[in-house]
């Protein structure tokens, strides 16, 4: 490892968290964390050793990297800070709120001559990373048509909760959903229209939202991205279909689930953001974080670029615009709106 | 009642010949096709009588099956309606509005029960979760992500992928069944229906003889293998089908009908076909799964045969089969412009 860098984590709430021990697994140095939350970001400090900072300001000179964790509304300005300081930037998914936010951020990077992650962390998960895989090795020929699902309960916050207001967080299209619309474009290229509906939009008044959604990638292959944040807590379920001119790819949350607990009275769920997980020697957290470590550090190839951030961001604008609208959205008209 | 089976071009007839055989008070007198090789060879299968034309068979029944290809179902629907012979016809009901049109008029003028074949309205799970439904435990859907995938079928009938007999591929093959489910389910209809489809599933074609079934190459694969459907219900319920020829030849099952259903209390899961046994041996296609849920298709016949006997409507009717067909043919049409198409 040729050099330590330092870390500024950028809020303390769930991802916060996830992301503070997913680069205790690299060698950096986890030097300062900003929060508007105090109760959170000093437990989270003190677990890594880290100090609580009043402002990115303060922050800025002392580290290397910044890894954004906060609603998704603020990661354009936090990114265009920190790149005018010459610090790295990781940025939660979705890259950003809206095009010109997403595109401003890359652009500032590129002249600033640092680097913009998106943490598109499905990228990682080792049966996406292995479909992914498979599908490049030609195991199951050409693909035709892809389903994508992935549902939870919906995010719960004790204030705040940001997830739930349209304009901050894209809901469940935009937050949710991006994974596999970024997961389709990996395995099937460049999308050209969306078309898609939602609970919030079909029955407005529900306190829940799911979403279904068609697009019709370039080359002609289809994916079904299905997007929930309408399921009782706890569950998160993750489902993959990749049909292919000579095979089938699938996985099945529901199946693969490798321990099962029912008890004769369940307490209520301790997360406020429920996310995917199995056991694992390494979470995918973690290995996305090592995976950028070694990218900044020793220039490493990532299977993430910020220009997919952009694209995958695209896919979930013109499926949120399709259900606002009604009617298919060609993706070419996200080139200039907002 | 004496009720004889029309056609052997659809391979749920081989199911059906069973199914008429296990009701009491049925005889099934046999069988008539135009294509003398394929009903010589079900008529020795199925050891049942071989008429020598429709004309004769529809002389001794009081009611048939029409199991022939999906474009040449109302010539015999037309043929049965004419001789006053009740007509329980394979789904799709046709491949064109004036085709199913014309067979619900001749059966109307004529007094005779047209029935169109929907098995999955007489689907034991899917009739509990129906009335689940209809009791009000669920509360108030919002939309439905439904899936009716098969294996390409050539390996039953090579007509399947046939523009011209079929009437399409893999959406007028399987877009009816879940369309009709929910029509019958949500007891509205459907006002929006949006659709892509492509035909990249088998480029290289299916050649598969090593079990003596007819060989497709891929020019001859000329209708769509996926599809993807998004309706849009009167009561706000919006919903996809998958309705793709996307599991492999060598598959372990012919596919499925599946449903999740988000409403106001939450995630409903159901499957048509989930009641299995699942089978390894060391054959070469050594997983197979058993079905050991109750037979739908037996239920569905003796729907059919109650009708007549009661002199009653049949709980699908020609109209139901006629509506799935509109909603079909919306599907192509918006598959053509890549719009929604209004119903």
């Amino acid at each position: 490892m040729s050099k330590q860098l330092r870390i500024g984590i950028i809020g303390s709430g769930a991802m916060g968290q996830t992301h503070v021990k997913a680069w205790q697994n690299t060698s950096a140095k986890i030097c300062g964390i900003v929060s508007k939350s105090e109760e959170t970001a000093v437990p989270l400090a003190k677990s890594c050793g880290a100090k609580v900072f009043d402002s990115l300001d303060q922050l800025l000179p002392v580290i290397d990297v910044v890894d954004i964790c906060v609603p998704t509304h603020l990661h354009c300005e936090i990114t265009l800070i920190a790149a005018a300081a010459g610090v790295h930037v990781v940025c939660e998914k979705p890259l950003a709120r809206n095009v010109s936010q997403a595109v401003e951020m890359i652009q500032a990077c590129e002249s600033a001559g640092v680097k913009l992650l998106a943490a598109h962390v499905v990228r990682f998960f080792p049966e996406y990373a292995q479909a992914k895989a498979k599908v490049v090795a030609g195991e199951i020929g050409l693909p035709a048509i892809i389903r994508l699902k992935r549902g939870a309960s919906q995010p719960e916050k004790s204030s705040d909760n940001w997830f739930v207001d349209l304009e901050k967080s894209g809901g469940v299209i935009l937050d949710l959903m991006i994974h596999d619309f970024d997961f389709a474009r990996w395995i099937a290229g460049e999308v050209k229209t969306v078309y898609a509906k939602n609970i919030g939009t079909e029955h407005p008044g529900t306190s829940v939202d799911h979403a279904l959604a068609i697009l019709t990638h370039e080359n002609g292959v289809l994916s079904h991205i299905e997007g929930s944040w309408a399921y009782p807590a706890p569950l998160f379920r993750t489902q993959l279909e990749i049909a292919g001119s000579n095979g089938l790819i699938q996985h099945n949350s529901d199946k693969t689930a490798s321990i099962g607990s029912f008890f004769y009275q369940r307490e209520q769920a301790d997360v406020d953001v429920p996310l995917p997980a199995s056991p694992m020697h390494e979470d995918p957290y973690a290995t996305q974080i090592k995976a950028f470590y070694a990218h900044l550090t020793e220039d490493a190839p990532i299977p993430i670029s910020a220009r997919d951030g952009l694209a995958a961001l695209k896919i979930a604008l013109a499926a949120l615009k399709s259900a606002q609208t009604g009617a298919p959205v060609d993706i070419q008209e996200m080139e200039v709106v907002s | 009642m004496k009720i004889g089976i029309m056609s052997f071009a659809h391979l749920h007839a081989e199911a059906y010949i069973g199914n008429l055989r296990a009701i009491p008070g049925v005889e099934m007198i046999g069988i008539a096709d135009e294509q003398l090789k394929r009903g010589k060879q079900f008529s020795k299968q199925f050891d049942a009588r071989l008429y020598s034309s429709y004309e004769e068979l529809l002389l001794e029944a009081d009611a048939v099956l029409v199991c022939s290809e999906n474009s040449r179902h109302r010539p015999l629907v037309e043929m049965a309606a004419a001789a006053g012979v009740h007509v329980l016809c394979e789904k799709p009901l046709a491949t064109t509005a004036e085709d199913a049109e014309a067979m619900l008029a001749a059966c109307k003028a004529a007094g005779v029960v047209l029935m169109t074949a929907f098995p999955m309205r007489f689907s034991a799970p899917l009739q509990q979760l129906k009335s689940e439904l209809d009791s009000g435990s669920f509360g108030k859907p919002y939309c439905v992500s439904s899936v009716n995938q098969g294996r390409i079928p050539v390996d039953y009938r090579s007509w399947f992928v046939d523009p011209e007999l079929a009437g399409g591929g893999a959406l007028i093959d399987h877009v009816v069944h879940l369309a009709d489910v929910m029509r019958w389910y949500f007891e509205c209809e459907v006002t929006s229906v949006y659709a892509q489809a492509n035909n990249l599933m088998y480029p290289d074609g299916v050649a598969n003889d090593s079990r003596g079934i007819e060989i497709v190459y891929a020019d001859e694969v000329a209708v769509e293998t996926v599809g993807l459907v998004m309706l849009t219900f009167e009561n706000g319920v919006f919903a996809t089908i998958d309705c793709s020829w996307s599991k492999p030849l060598n598959y372990h099952t012919w596919g499925g009908l599946s449903f999740e259903m988000i409403t106001e209390k939450g995630l409903i899961t159901a499957d048509a076909f989930s009641q299995n046994l699942s089978v390894h041996t060391e054959k070469p296609m050594g997983h197979n799964l058993a079905f050991w849920g109750s037979d739908a298709n037996q239920a569905m016949i003796e729907e059919f045969v109650d009708s007549i006997r009661m002199n009653r409507e049949p709980a699908v009717t020609a109209l139901d089969g006629k509506i799935g067909l509109d909603i079909t043919l919306a599907a192509y049409e918006s598959v053509r412009t890549g719009m929604p198409v209004q119903l």
